[in-house]
């Protein structure tokens, strides 16, 4: 278990090393100066004392390999440097920011594992029932709807028409609890929802093949309880393939969370991306995009332990 | 390729309904004489009227202009973006499948790298670097979606050129991109089109979540995220303004899904159908109260009749009687489709959902000496007679145990169903169960999982797990087929040890097609044919003098000595040609009769019925038998 667990955390460690090279090399590779190219707005360039000034302070002028090794070795220390547009510390910003993005994210993801897996479950059970029929069919359409069209459309009915919830903003919990937990709804939702979609689809997918297999009768057989025939020998075994799925499709519910923390006004990663994008400041993109790559990383890892938890076969291979 | 008059059908609809959204926006001259980006301040806002049936945006423009030349937009970017992807990821694949070695690995790993990255940051990254814009667009979805294209080729051009008939061609010496052009490309061209639907649904959402951003395309040129992020601040006012963007954009996605959809169901038909965890339907009408009247007898099936769901179809089991007494073993024989299995299937309450019963009664008698008919019981009392008072084994060892769990808790689980039991004594019953079917080492062994054992061995656990509430009935469906011929004259030993030691009469009721098996261990043999009992009597009368024609072609097709006789794992039988046929392809008069090699003309109008012998120790179903009544076949002849 620990050499599986030790093998899968170099295999980690060296997706993470793949992904900042990759993300280092493209400011290599873009054409032309790249101190330049940032600065450039439209059509106008800037004054060479700022690009000189620009390629100081973000090493440019230094040698690539030189470059490339204080970019990894500063990474490592959670050092991502500071921000072109302010010079402030893009460490303190994310550590600030991160927190709220994670919250929406694991709000949104108990909501989808709280409707879908029972769902799901009750539809690959009775698949071609009436159930399953209506719930699939709803699947579909809310599979098509992308998140942040969801997020314009739940503003509209929630907050314009019913007022029932704020449309957005973002109160510290310790400063409004209750508000704090007001406003978290509707965006928590929208990711959630759209998470969900992917999870019914993945649990009805396996608890359809798991419920055709021969230990399922033989269950069945021993006379055991459908509840527990159910939740042992058909759940259980389906619960592997779930979260890996889960664990693959999170890539896309991080890149929603982008759109959805946009709509609401929520002061997550996002607003610093989006605000960094627009301001061509691409040490800050760069430390955001790593961040993220790091979490899903670190959560696919931590599904892999789970699911060699979960099913012996891949804790023997 | 595809003519019109194959076309699957299910396809049509989807086809059209996509075929539909696409045409549209590019018809957006002959809808509209309107300039999507012409701004009129004055009419901002404007409610529908007859020159403008959508009304107009914020800044005044013509929003019917606007959904249709953005759709233009939106699906020109997604649909360029993912034919480079799909051409570039394909090129890749092949090359990778092709070469084999590094190519293979970029191939497989580049997809992981990618995967790591939302899609939607890295296209931000790069507009970081080159600024928004369609071009930078196209550029970011064909980079991110390429890898998955080259995956899905790479491994689905290994599984086919490792088919027969492409090994030949290649023996043949075929050049290498003749079999790529002539039978690989064809042959991923079904999974290809799914991941390209997929890829453009994915990049239309990318390209309007981005220039929802306002880092997509950029205004003053209409696109749909852009309409959306527009509309925003005026939703109040104005809630046309959102839900038309939103509804032409999640209609295209859900077009392009829904045609995926049926696409895949149409190359991959799986369906839905097969075993259904629901209800198992009961006949309408209850029969009279069960009785057995012999203590001697532990289940009575009478007249089984079973149908498929489907209405109108022919049984497959039509008449099925069978008397199972203690201290007995009855082999249950015929060829894979005769309906042996069902009919043991149904006395377990185990029959598949698309099967039910519609006559005749189950009777058994529980531990406890009350009889009920198994066909009639709900669902709860039917949990607790399974495992009970009946217990099964199956076929296939290697999958029949759960291989996430640990063979204790699996034992554990069979015990304390039935028993009030604490684990740790349940436990220590398992334990003495393994010990019972010769597993060495019980105590240790007990802890591992299913995937750590032999066949053997989990069979072995398998019949530990059916004794373990001691039942009554025990039923063995082939349960030696699927193992090696040492192990399975293990088994066959150790069930008839467990048989004689058993202490409260355990009826064995054993299902096989190999009467080698049977003779060594059998006391009754009932041999099947087609949903019917052709053949019953003490195994050593029938197998030493069988009647019918068809009992006497399965013993002549067992191999001579006795090593291959046990080895022997087809169904087929080599003396009579043919196979069973399929309940709706039934001849009329006997059902054996087109196999039979001593078939006469009556055969084909009179169906014989179970003619019992005078000492009434045996039956048989042919009017050639010495049991059949004289004057059967004239009488019915001259009838006919």
């Amino acid at each position: 278990m620990l050499a599986f667990i030790s093998r899968r955390m170099a295999a980690a460690v060296a997706m993470l090393l793949v992904i900042g090279t990759i993300i280092f090399s493209l400011l290599i590779i873009v054409p032309g100066d790249p101190a330049e190219l940032l600065l450039s707005t439209g059509g106008g360039s800037a004054s060479a004392e700022a690009i000189a000034n620009l390629r100081v302070n973000m090493g440019l002028d230094k040698p690539v390999l030189t470059q490339y090794v204080t970019f990894l070795y500063n990474t490592a220390r959670l050092d991502f440097g500071t921000s072109i547009v302010d010079n402030g510390s893009i460490s303190s910003v994310i550590a600030l920011r991160l927190p709220r993005t994670l919250e929406i994210i694991i709000a949104g993801t108990i909501f989808a594992l709280l409707l879908a897996i029972p769902a799901g479950t009750a539809a690959g059970l009775r698949a071609g029932g009436k159930f399953d029929i209506a719930a699939s069919a709803i699947n579909a359409l809310l599979t098509s709807i992308p998140g942040f069209v969801l997020g314009t459309l739940f503003i509209f009915f929630f907050a314009q028409v019913l007022g029932w919830l704020p449309a957005g903003g973002y109160v510290a919990f310790a400063a409004n609890p209750m508000q704090h937990l007001q406003m978290l709804v509707l965006p928590a939702l929208t990711v959630g929802l759209h998470l969900a979609t992917i999870v019914f689809r993945m649990t009805r997918a396996s608890v359809l093949e798991m419920r055709g297999h021969d230990w399922v009768r033989t269950a069945v057989a021993k006379g055991l309880r459908r509840k527990r025939v159910v939740r042992r020998h058909i759940l259980y075994n389906a619960l592997g393939p779930i979260i890996t799925v889960v664990g693959l499709q999170l890539g896309i519910l991080l890149g929603s969370t982008v759109l959805v923390e946009f709509i609401y006004n929520w002061p997550g990663l996002s607003g610093l991306l989006v605000s960094a994008v627009e301001q061509r400041d691409y040490p800050t993109v760069r430390a955001v995009i790593l961040t993220v790559a790091a979490i899903f990383i670190g959560i696919n890892l931590v599904i892999d332990i789970l699911s060699s938890l979960l099913d012996p076969r891949i804790r023997l291979q | 390729m595809m003519s019109v008059r194959n076309f699957p059908k299910r396809m049509i609809l989807p086809s059209l309904f996509l075929a539909a959204l696409i045409i549209i926006p590019f018809a957006a001259p002959l809808i509209t004489a309107d300039d999507p980006v012409k701004i009129a301040v004055r009419y901002r806002l404007a409610a529908p009227d007859l020159e403008h049936w959508l009304g107009r945006d914020e800044f005044g423009r013509d929003r019917l202009a606007r959904v249709l030349y953005g759709g233009q937009v939106s699906l020109t970017v997604a649909f360029v973006a993912t034919t480079i992807a799909c051409i570039i990821g394909t090129l890749f694949g092949l090359v990778g499948a092709y070469f084999r070695g590094p190519s293979e690995f970029v191939t497989s790993r580049l997809s992981d790298i990618v995967l790591c990255f939302p899609p939607i940051l890295l296209a931000l990254l790069v507009v970081t670097l080159f600024g928004p814009g369609s071009v930078t667009l196209v550029a970011v979805l064909s980079v991110l979606y390429f890898p998955t294209f080259a995956r899905i080729t790479f491994s689905e051009a290994l599984r086919v050129t490792s088919l027969d008939f492409v090994e030949a061609s290649r023996a043949l010496g075929t050049p290498s991109y003749r079999i790529v052009l002539g039978t690989v490309l064809p042959n991923i061209a079904g999974p290809l089109s799914v991941q390209y639907s997929l890829t453009a649904a994915a990049a239309i959402t990318i390209e309007s979540g981005l220039s929802f951003l306002g880092l997509g395309v950029v205004p003053p040129a209409p696109s749909w995220g852009q309409m959306i992020r527009g509309a925003r601040q005026f939703m109040n006012q104005d809630p046309l303004g959102i839900m038309i963007p939103c509804a032409a954009l999640v209609l295209t996605i859900y077009a392009i899904n829904f045609f995926c959809d049926r696409l895949r169901d149409t190359l991959d038909p799986k369906g839905t159908s097969g075993s259904s965890m629901d209800e198992v339907s009961k006949p309408k009408s209850r029969a009279n109260a069960p009785t057995i009247k012999d203590p001697d007898v532990v289940a009575v099936i009478n007249n089984l009749r079973l149908e498929t769901a489907h209405f109108g179809t022919p049984a497959v089991i039509e008449d099925v009687s069978l008397t199972l007494r203690a201290n007995q073993c009855t082999a249950l024989v015929g060829e894979s489709g005769s309906g042996k299995s069902l009919s043991s299937l149904a006395l377990m309450g185990l029959l598949p959902g698309a099967i039910r019963q519609v006559g005749g009664t189950l009777q058994l008698r529980r531990k406890s000496d009350e009889v009920v008919d198994l066909g009639f019981l709900d669902a709860r009392r039917l949990e607790d007679i399974r495992g009970n008072d009946i217990a099964m084994i199956f076929q296939e060892p290697m999958t029949s145990l759960n291989p996430i769990h640990k063979i204790s808790d699996q034992m554990i689980e069979a015990i304390t169903a039935h028993r009030p039991m604490s684990k740790s004594d349940a436990r220590a019953h398992a334990i003495a169960l393994l010990k019972r079917v010769g597993m060495n080492d019980a105590e240790r062994r007990i802890d591992s999982y299913p995937d750590q054992m032999s066949g053997g061995m989990r069979q072995r656990v398998m019949i530990g797990m059916a004794l373990s509430c001691e039942p009554r009935l025990l039923i063995a469906d082939e349960p030696t087929t699927a193992l090696d011929v040492t192990i399975q004259a293990e088994i066959i030993e150790l069930l008839q040890t467990l048989r004689q030691d058993q202490g409260n009469g355990l009826s064995l009721l054993f299902i096989s097609h190999n009467l080698g098996v049977v003779a060594d261990i059998a006391d009754r043999v009932a041999v099947m044919y087609s949903g019917l009992i052709v053949e019953e009597g003490p195994a050593a009368q029938i197998l030493r003098d069988p009647h019918h024609p068809y009992t006497r072609a399965l013993i002549e097709s067992m191999p001579s000595s006795h090593e291959e006789l046990n080895s022997a794992r087809g169904d087929r039988l080599p003396a009579i040609s043919g196979t069973p046929p399929l309940p709706s392809a039934r001849p009329s008069g006997c059902t054996f009769r087109d196999r039979c090699p001593i078939a006469l003309p009556a055969c084909a109008h009179i169906r014989p019925a179970l003619y019992p012998s005078a000492d009434g120790e045996r039956a048989v179903r042919c009017l050639r038998a010495p049991e059949a009544p004289a004057g059967v076949m004239n009488h019915q002849t001259e009838a006919a």
